[in-house]
């Protein structure tokens, strides 16, 4: 029984967690409780937990990790100062003029800047309070408008320069090296978040045109669901100024992700730059006061201590549950599994998925991926296509009803008048997309693998 | 007991308010050390470093701050729908049963961790690096000590909520 004893930890876990206290403090204090327990009946050996002292230090030390705060510095600072609200807006009087433009507008820019809070619910309300009323005046129809809304704004947590990416990078990144270790060789390669970053941009990319051609494609079958826009409602701004304000942030993602892309700044630095780009956009905005940044320093500490504290409270929990022999157990379940990779791999996936509608991106990121991702590479699979199933295999379940994330956020912030099956029968299409996508990327792997190993020979 | 609370809270509000600023720090620092490797050619590792003291500083400091704002991420399928006196059972039960024993374990694993750095002054592994990593450990303690004060605050706000409602 005492072999079992993994498998109830991660139960109970699940247990407390729906119970609501802050998942970080929920997943130590429960494997504290399951490590003391243990260790007076003498089933755990609590040398396992003395190595916490010297993880948390490793994260303290992990250079790549910093470009969280920054990256989410730069999210929090486009949208505290409007210069993402703005964005919308030009864009949206740009292309609104043309039937489904409104929400083609609403895609570009929730996939260019929803990237860096990291989180899925706070991106969905924020993307929801900047652009759902707007579509809905503007006589979209609300499963069109929602269904836009919630899948663009999973999106971003998937495409290049997202801090959901820095942290499953830096996981992959050393369950590589450990899979590889395991395996007997002992000058392993590597895999870095700037490729991770690269991987997912083909897929990420893909994914865009899609949304886009699908909503072009309703548009003109269904024009009433997504009509062109009353001109009497757009800003009366300049052709220029209009130009302007699209021009400068798409420049400034486009630069953070080029430096990446082209080997000339590390993630971290790029994140750095980034951030200041955005602080002198937030400046030429002329929003940039001494509110407005402690405002959005506070936010970013929030986000950033936030996302630390799970990974430490993570950290707890995979020691603890390595020292009740939970690595072994998991081990000989995918030994024992017919099938082999592929088999492994899908089992990976539906256990992810259903993960999903209660854990975020974080938490599976620090507890789920360090358990199964060194059995799957040490099987063969690639880390950056691994990474990319994931984050697509992910967003895909934060928009599945009934218990996808985006769609509980986005009815919190919806008005009544928007029906929730509407929400639901909005998001299908988008669901059948991001299938088809992972369906590509299983029998295609090169579209995620192609574009990194090219950059990077 | 309520004067204990607010002298709590105050201390976490000082701390995080303080510490947010030096995420600009560390914006301008990163970028600074760009601009002097790719345009000059220099690299300072002290000055690279630091921006990796700043960060540690504002993510294990600043827990506590981003507690009592309630900023750590809850799974609030049902959470959200409580009473107000059942949150504050919840986060009552949660911070006596996990987050003061993880901060009390932290404390104890931490001791000859920390105290071993000290006694030899451990410096950076790089030649001309910051000569302080006994301090940068020092965080781990520091933190869970920022912590369970706010703790307390925590303790005192949940009782007084779950009494308000009988």
């Amino acid at each position: 029984m005492v072999e079992l004893i993994p498998i109830l930890m991660f139960v109970v876990i699940c247990l407390v967690l729906i119970i609501g206290y802050p998942v970080a403090f929920s997943l130590a204090g429960t494997a504290l409780l399951f490590a003391a327990v243990g260790a007076v009946s003498g089933v755990f050996d609590a040398a396992f937990l003395a190595a916490l002292p010297n993880r948390i230090f490793g994260t303290i030390n992990n250079v790549t990790l910093i470009a969280v705060p920054l990256f989410v510095l730069m999210g929090i600072m486009l949208e505290r100062s409007k210069v993402a609200e703005a964005l919308l807006q030009n864009m949206a009087a740009v292309f609104g003029q043309m039937r489904g433009g409104l929400g083609v507008s609403v895609i570009v820019v929730g996939a260019l800047l929803a990237a860096s809070t990291g989180i899925v619910g706070a991106t969905v309300v924020t993307m929801g309070l900047l652009s759902l009323p707007t579509m809905l005046r503007q006589g979209y129809s609300p499963a069109l408008a929602t269904g836009t809304i919630s899948a663009t704004g999973t999106l971003g947590q998937i495409i290049p320069p997202s801090i959901a990416l820095v942290l499953l990078g830096d996981i992959l990144s050393s369950s590589y090296q450990q899979a590889q270790l395991d395996m007997g060789i002992f000058s392993p390669k590597t895999v870095s978040v700037g490729d991770l970053f690269v991987g997912a941009l083909i897929p990420g990319l893909l994914l865009v045109l899609a949304y886009i051609s699908y909503l072009l494609v309703h548009a003109w079958l269904r024009p009433e669901d997504a009509p062109a826009i009353d001109k009497s409602l757009l800003p009366d701004t300049s052709t220029a100024e209009k130009l302007r304000s699209i021009a400068a942030p798409i420049f400034l993602i486009g630069l953070v992700l080029g430096s990446i892309l082209f080997g000339v700044a590390t993630p971290t630095e790029a994140a750095g730059v980034g951030a200041l780009g955005a602080t002198v956009l937030a400046w030429m905005h002329g929003a940039l006061n001494r509110s407005v940044m402690a405002d959005v320093a506070r936010s970013t500490l929030n986000v950033t201590c936030m996302v630390f504290m799970i990974l430490i409270g993570a950290a707890v929990f995979s020691l603890v549950f390595r020292g009740f022999g939970g690595e072994e157990l998991i081990q000989g379940f995918f030994d024992a599994m017919p099938g082999g990779v592929m088999g492994a791999t899908v089992v990976v996936m539906l256990a992810i998925f259903l993960l999903g509608f209660i854990l975020d991106f974080i938490e599976i990121t620090f507890v789920v991926v360090p358990i199964v991702a060194p059995i799957l590479l040490a099987m063969g699979l690639d880390p950056v296509w691994l990474g990319v199933m994931i984050a697509i295999n992910l967003q895909t379940s934060f928009l599945t009803p009934p218990f996808g994330f985006a769609l509980f956020y986005l009815r919190g912030v919806a008005p009544d008048s928007v029906e929730t099956s509407a929400m639901y029968r909005g998001v299908i299409p988008f669901i059948i997309i991001q299938v088809l996508m992972l369906v590509a990327l299983a029998f295609w792997p090169q579209l995620a693998t192609w574009l990194p190993q090219t950059i990077y020979q | 007991m309520n004067s204990l609370a607010t002298l709590c809270n105050a201390i976490s509000t000082a701390t995080g308010r303080a510490l947010a600023w030096l995420v600009y720090a560390m914006m301008l620092i990163s970028c600074l050390v760009v601009v002097l490797r790719y345009g000059f050619g220099i690299s300072i590792i002290a000055m690279q470093e630091s921006v990796t003291y700043l960060h540690a500083c504002v993510f294990m400091l600043g827990a506590a701050y981003t507690l009592q704002q309630g900023e750590h991420v809850r799974v609030d399928i049902l959470y959200r729908n409580f009473s107000t006196r059942r949150k504050a059972l919840v986060d009552l039960t949660g911070t006596v049963l996990f987050l003061v024993p993880l901060c009390l374990y932290l404390l104890y694993a931490s001791q000859d961790y920390v105290s071993n750095a000290w006694t030899v002054r451990e410096t950076s592994v790089e030649k001309d690096g910051i000569p302080a990593v006994f301090l940068l450990k020092s965080l781990i303690p520091m933190m869970s000590i920022l912590l369970l004060i706010q703790a307390i605050a925590e303790v005192v706000k949940n009782l007084l909520a779950m009494r308000n409602r009988g």
